[in-house]
Formats: C-alpha cells, structure tokens, sequence
C-alpha cells in the first residue's frame, strides 16, 4: 500500500498513512498508565514497542458497554482513519482486543484542556491563549464542516494539546455525516432547508444549542458553532456557563438550594470580574445567536477579528503547559478529587451517542448576556415570547414515541444508515415527530439517574445524621423513581412504535 | 468558492465530460507525459469531482437543483465515467477519494425520469461489484469501495448478483481481518446484503443453504474472537425474522402460529449442530451475546414440530436451560423478552422425551 500512496502523488496530498503502519497487535504495545476514563472507555498511555517505543494514547472501548450496534463506533473508527487535518486526532490503526476496542491514536500529551484549565488554570485561561487554541479548533471544524460532517460534542475536554502546543479536537463518538445519513435529495421527500439536518440527539448538555434540545428540525453545522461559543466561555471561565445549575428546576432546584453543588461559577464570576476584549465579546456573541441561520460558519468565523493576531504554538507551551503536571498525574488527582467529574475527561463514553454520561437538565433557552460575558438561563416557565422559536416542550403521555436515531443502530439493530431516509420519510408519513421526544426523553431518563445517583452520594455524606432531612430526600427520592418510571413506560411505547417503524422500513425498501 | 471567478459556469454534463477525459488520461497512465503535466491533471480532477459533488448535495450557500442532478447522472451513466472512477480511485489523493465515494453513493439514488438509472448501467457492468468487493483487502481502498459497494447493492439486482458470486464465501474472511474498520465496514455490508432485500435472500439461502451455514457456524458463530461472534449472532435473528417471518413476530408466540412456513428455517432449527451451537453461546459470560444468542435459541424451542434428538438435547439440559432463564434479564426492563422468555420455559418444561 505504500507504493499505492506514492503513485497517487498530488501535490495537496495528506501525509502518507502508510508510514505510520502501527501493529494491529496488542502484544506490541506495553501499556504506562491510565490517563483517562469515561463510562465504557478507558484511555491508557502506553508505547509501541516495535515502533521504536513510540509513545501512543490507547483508548481503549469496552464493546460489551457498547449498545446493540456497533454503528457508531464504526463511525468514529472510519472518521479517525479517513480525516487528515493538522486539528484532527487521526487514529494510528484500531483492533479488537477481546471484548475490548483499541484505538491507537498519537499521545498528546498535554491533555484536554478540561484537564489542563483544572488542574491550573480554575479561573479560566488568558485570552491570548484562549484566541490561539480556538483559531486552531476552528480550523479543524470548517475542514470537517468542508466534508459533510458535525463533531457534535465541542467541549474543553475533546481538545487535545501535544508537548509542542498542537492543539487538536477529538472524539469522533457522537459525529455524525450528512452524506451516512442523509441521502434524501432526489428521492422527492421535501427536504429544502432540512437537508443539511440531522435529529439524533447527541453531545452533552451543557455545550448543547437550544435546536438541539429543542428543534424539531434537527440541526446542522451551526450547532457545532453554538457549541464552540460554549467552550469559548469554558476557556475564559474554567467551566461553562450554567454547570452551576441542575437538570431540572421544579425538582433539583431545592436541593441545589440546600446543598450547593457548586457555586464555583458565581464566585469566580463575582471575584474576580475579568475583563475580555470587545472583539472576543463579539466573536461568542455571534456563535450564541439564538438563531442558528444567524451564526456564522466556520470558515466565516476564522476571519473573525479576534482571530487575526493569533500566536503560534509556542506560545501555548509557554503559557499553558509550562509547569503543568503530567497528563497520567492530573488524571490521578482529578479522580481522587472528584468522582463526580469523571464523564468530562477525555476518555468520554462512544455510548454518549444517546446523550447518557453526561450530566443534562433542562433549560428552554439561553440568552447571551454579552456584558456579562455569559449566558443567562431561559426556563421553560419563563419563555413566554423567546418560546415558540426554540422551546417546544415535551409533552408525555398521549404522544406516540418513535425512536428516530437510525444511524446508530436500534435496540433491534436491523438499521443501518442507509436506510435511515426511509426511516425519516415513514414517520413523516405516520405523522410523528420523533427525534425531540425521544432525545428529551433519553435526556430526562440520563439526568434524573444522575440526580438520583447525586442525591444518594449526599444522603451517604450526611450519613443519616439528621432524621428529617433522610426522609425528605426519600421523598425526592421517591418522586425521582415515579419520574423515572414514567420515562421507562414511554421508552416501551417507543419500542413498541420502533417495531412498526422498522416495518415501514421494510415495506420501503421491499418495494424499491 | 473559486467558481465564483469563472468566465462562464460549466453544465452539469460538461462538468461530468471534463471529469471523464481527465480520468481517461488518468486511467491509462499517462506514464509518457511530464510528472509536473500529470500533477497538474490530478489537481483538476479533484477540483472537478468537487464540483461533482457540489452540485449533488449542495453546500452551505445552497440546496442541491434537481435538474442539474438528473443531467448529471444521465452524462455520466451515459458513458463509462462510473468504471473509470472506480479504476482510478487508487490513483487519486484522499480527499478525492471521499468525495468521488460520496459522488457515487449519491447517484445510486438519483432518478432522471423516475428511473434508477444507476442499476440500469449497473446491471450491464455487474463485473464491478467484483471490483469493489476485492477492495476490501486493500487497507487504502476498503473503505471507499466498501461504501459504494453498499450503496450499490440497495439495487436489488445488484445485491442478488453478489449474493450468488463467490465474492459472498469472502464476506467470512472479512469480516474476520484485524483492522477494525475495515472487518466492521465489511460485516455491515454483509448484514445488508443478508438483511435487505427479502425475497433474494430467502432464495440465496435456500440455494446456498449447506455451505452458507457451516461457514457462518464454524467461522463466524464460533470464532474464537468476540467481535466476530457477536456481531455474527446479531445478524442472524434479524436476518431470519426479516426474511421468513416478518418483522411483526419478533414475539415468539407469533412463531408458534407457524406463519414462517419456511424451508430454511425449519431446516435450520432442526439440526442439533445449529443448537449445540446456540446453546454453548448461551452460556457466554458476555451479556449481549446471551441476549442475541436467545434470539435465536427461541426459535428452536417454539418450533412446533421438533426431531427427536432436539428434544433429546432439551430435555438432558432442561434444568439448566431453565435456570439460566430464571436470572436471564436484559439490562433495561424489555416486556417482549420476558414474553417470549416465559412462552421458552413454558415449551422446556413442557417437553416430554420422545
């Protein structure tokens, strides 16, 4: 295959793949040491002995934790084989090693910026630094933006920084292709603006647009935009907007109240009133639009002002790695002090396809407060005029659920993307809107598990020394298993409606 | 972007004809010529397959005009433009290679005139698909090929050509190569030819019967490597109740009604090798092999007219059948299951030895 590669010679041809042959043996590697964990993944450092001890990050994908298909993962393996961007973590090669899945991918050995803003920068990075990583992040999203395909989950902890101040995005789990899954042109479905959308429901809350929450149209590229105005404000701040706030506010709002999860954000917010640049106020301020037709595109967004006087990458090795602690020490830290941040590390879960692992509520809009330089929360019940645009709620009970998430596979597994149209076009028939109800559904399912699992971790703290706050929280507790009850008799309904889906499905591609 | 500067815009078929003179210098080597003319050439044919793609799924400016579509796909199926392309896919650069994969999955769905014109050229150039389907053992090309290989066989003629090729005894070694993506790219597309068109596969396997089993057995079902078994017996259930029953029984008490009425499958659950096989998969420590495994097992206890030796092998194994059912859950509550799970150990307890 290296001579292949050699005789196709083009002038804008990528690096060879050829020269990076990486074993396809787990024997050749000698696993280091742990430098990430998410749900159903771990990510080791390890070497390859026969590549004279390279150094290489393994992310390691429990297949077991994987659901039925292995549509995703799929995905995620052919997207890091075929992308070549200087801003992309490309896979070395990937192979199965028992019930476990090997990514062999270059070690970056920085770390997440996750990592990195907290273990040494908790207030938020300086914003010369902030400028040149996402200049870089920006570049890699117009390139996969260029081929037809949303990364979906943007955030600090999918940025990678190597030792020389290369910054690259990663974790392809949840990405996803318009061209996989899509494919409805010319079939004579209306697809005028709806083409360029998808309506899985995927990525993780805090970083997630309002369409995506919310619309029933689904969403495109502009989402990853969104997203990318997120993790600004994560760089600027040290975290993102609102992960002070819990899921739900009816509900966890009380205890919030009581037991403060974290109010990390307000005070640093308070403390230390940092000043940006008007430029970087404008560039958020224009990926926040609340209008997704609005934003900017990628490539648009790189000629932004506050991109022009970016610094190469060693200013970020002087300013941000220099005196950082290793990776594999950050991540030993990280895990003994908080537990609970776990699913932000790099090593984040492939199954997040569905939206689980990932802390989640409920916020029916946010508005950028460019003066502050943050979001404020729109709540359903207050969203009287921002709300037919972007906040549709669920509504439970008589709606019939279908669960519209083809390209990842169903619980049955008989779907596969390119019959995913007919899945769209059969719903459309059947007069269904699918993806928002399942997405909200799996959402409200994923944060109340995790509320639960929040609140015992408290009831286990206070260790029952107060009689009467243990019964309250048994009552929350209570209300938290009706709630999750609910959800679960919806999920059956959409088995059930699934089933019929998949025979519509058939029906089609039968008469074709 | 650059087009914008052209003099006069290029139709769609002059974008399809320059494409296809390039690719004809391309294809015969062109080995005479300068190195700096050759590179020159590569640039355009990128350029112009850009183009191509361009005008099939739009871009972030615009939708994609049916009209400049159809005269696409009509200029290029006119000629041989979809052979050279795929002949010359080795010679072009990666990117090139992504967008000429998605050129040519799009125009497998493109109609002019309410016709797929795509499976007419195909029908008449089948010895592509052997083409396509080699490129699985080319680690560059596997995924190209693979991609337009499974969007070809949505043709259903298609699909029966590869199905009744040798190419279908390959799809066992593939799906079985170390590189992942590459096994996983090719076992999605054998579950799509074994899943997709319901009357071709149910004559494939009653054709093929005989060695299509034993390889899916003792390649696939009893592979020694996880992946490959959970993958194999995934596939399995879903093929037979797409194919023989439909997919409104997945219950198995729609199978006691004996709708399937199929040869294949009776056939199929009435060989002990076939539930030796399931049982031993049964008894994996993995969950979802379990699960999928039981998909299948089901079958052989609601057929309704069991051999001897079968209800033999249930009847030894009873008690521990039926205690492996009394904490056999699947993860998330599934009342289907549990039917079916309760209708099983209902039919095994029932069993009396003939």
């Amino acid at each position: 295959m290296a001579m292949e590669e050699r005789e196709g010679e083009c002038p804008r041809k990528p690096v060879s793949s050829s020269a990076d042959q990486y074993p396809l043996d787990a024997n050749c590697y000698k696993i280091l040491d742990e430098i990430g964990r998410g749900v159903s993944a771990i990510v080791y450092k390890a070497i390859c002995i026969p590549m004279d001890s390279s150094v290489v990050a393994i992310k390691a994908i429990d297949l077991e934790k994987s659901r039925a298909d292995f549509d995703s993962v799929r995905r995620e393996a052919k997207t890091m084989t075929l992308f070549r961007h200087p801003n992309i973590l490309r896979a070395h090669c990937s192979f199965t090693v028992d019930r476990r899945l090997w990514v062999v991918m270059p070690f970056m050995s920085g770390g997440s910026l996750q990592s990195i803003i907290a273990s040494s920068f908790p207030d938020g990075l300086p914003e010369p630094c902030i400028a040149t990583v996402l200049k870089e992040i920006l570049s890699a999203l117009s390139y996969l933006h260029g081929q037809g395909h949303l990364h979906r989950d943007i955030k600090a902890g999918n940025i990678l920084v190597d030792s020389n101040g290369s910054v690259k995005l990663a974790d392809f789990g949840v990405s996803a292709s318009i061209y996989e899954s899509n494919l409805t042109h010319g079939l004579g479905r209306s697809s005028s603006s709806s083409s360029l959308r998808l309506t899985d429901f995927t990525g993780t809350p805090y970083w997630m647009a309002p369409e995506v929450i919310h619309s029933h149209t689904g969403y495109g590229f502009k989402a990853d935009i969104w997203s990318f105005g997120i993790t600004a404000l994560e760089l600027a701040h040290g975290r993102p907007p609102l992960s002070d706030l819990p899921p739900s506010k009816s509900l966890i709002m009380k205890i919030t109240k009581r037991f403060r999860f974290s109010d990390h954000y307000e005070k640093t917010k308070d403390s230390k009133k940092k000043r940006f640049s008007k430029s970087f106020k404008d560039m958020v301020g224009l990926c926040l639009d609340q209008d997704p037709s609005k934003r900017p595109s990628a490539e648009k967004l790189l000629k932004h002002p506050f991109f022009r006087n970016c610094k190469g990458p060693e200013f970020l090795v002087k300013n941000v790695l220099l005196g950082l602690p290793a990776v594999e020490q950050r991540f030993k830290g990280a895990k003994i002090h908080s537990k609970n941040d776990e699913d932000d590390e790099d090593a984040d879960d492939d199954d997040s396809s569905s939206g689980e692992n990932v802390k989640q509520r409920r916020i029916s809009g946010w508005n950028f407060n460019e003066e502050g330089f943050e979001l404020d929360p729109v709540f359903p019940s207050d969203q009287q005029e921002t709300g037919d645009k972007m906040g549709k709620q669920v509504t439970f009970g008589d709606e019939i659920v279908i669960q519209e998430k083809g390209s990842d596979g169903s619980p049955q597994g008989s779907n596969s993307s390119p019959a995913q149209h007919e899945t769209e076009a059969a719903s459309a028939g059947v007069g269904i809107d699918m993806g928002v109800v399942l997405g909200s559904l799996l959402f409200l399912r994923k944060s109340l598990d995790d509320q639960r699992q929040q609140v015992a971790q408290m009831i286990a703290s206070i260790g029952g020394e107060d009689a009467l706050e243990t019964s309250r929280e048994d009552q929350l507790m209570q209300a938290i298993e009706k709630l999750r009850v609910e959800v679960e008799s919806e999920r059956k309904k959409r088995v059930a409606a699934e089933m019929e889906l998949e025979f519509f499905k058939l029906q089609l591609s039968n008469e074709c | 972007m650059k087009s914008l500067f052209k003099s006069k815009p290029k139709t769609p078929a002059d974008l399809v004809r320059q494409t296809r003179d390039l690719l004809i210098f391309i294809d015969t080597g062109g080995s005479d010529t300068k190195e700096s003319k050759r590179d020159e050439k590569m640039t355009q044919v990128s350029k112009l397959i850009r183009e191509l793609k361009q005008v099939l799924y739009g871009d972030s400016q615009s939708e994609p005009v049916s009209e400049a579509c159809a005269q696409l796909t009509q200029e290029f199926f006119r000629e041989n433009t979809l052979r050279l392309l795929i002949l010359c896919l080795p010679k072009l650069n990666l990117e090139t290679r992504k967008d000429a994969t998605q050129v040519v999955a799009n125009l497998q769905r493109q109609q002019v005139q309410s016709r797929l014109i795509a499976c007419d050229y195909l029908e008449k150039n089948i010895d592509l698909m052997d083409i396509l389907i080699a490129g699985y053992e080319d680690i560059d090309l596997a995924l190209h090929y693979g991609a337009m290989l499974r969007e070809c066989i949505r043709h259903q003629s298609v699909a029966r050509y590869v199905l009744e090729s040798e190419h279908m005894r390959k799809f066992f070694d593939y799906i079985r190569l170390p590189n992942f993506d590459i096994a996983s790219d090719a076992a999605a597309t054998f579950k799509e030819l074994l899943t997709r068109h319901k009357s071709t596969v149910a004559e494939f396997l009653s054709k093929n019967y005989d060695w299509f089993f034993a390889e899916y057995n003792s390649k696939l079902l009893e592979s020694t490597n996880y992946i490959t078994r959970r993958q194999a017996v995934k596939v399995m259930p879903i093929c037979f109740f797409v194919v023989f029953i439909g997919p409104f029984a997945w219950a198995v008490g729609d199978i006691l009604l004996d709708r399937s009425n199929s040869a294949v499958m009776t056939r199929y659950v009435s060989s002990l090798d076939n539930l030796r096989i399931l049982m031993n998969l049964l008894r994996e420590s993995s969950k979802s092999i379990q699960i999928e495994a039981f998909h299948v097992f089901k079958l052989f206890a609601a057929n309704q007219n069991k051999p001897a030796d079968i209800v033999g092998i249930l009847v030894t194994n009873r008690s521990k059948l039926l205690r492996l059912f009394a904490d056999f859950k699947t993860e998330k509550e599934d009342e289907q299951f549990e039917a079916d799970k309760a209708i099983v150990v209902k039919e095994i307890a029932a069993l009396e030895p003939k």
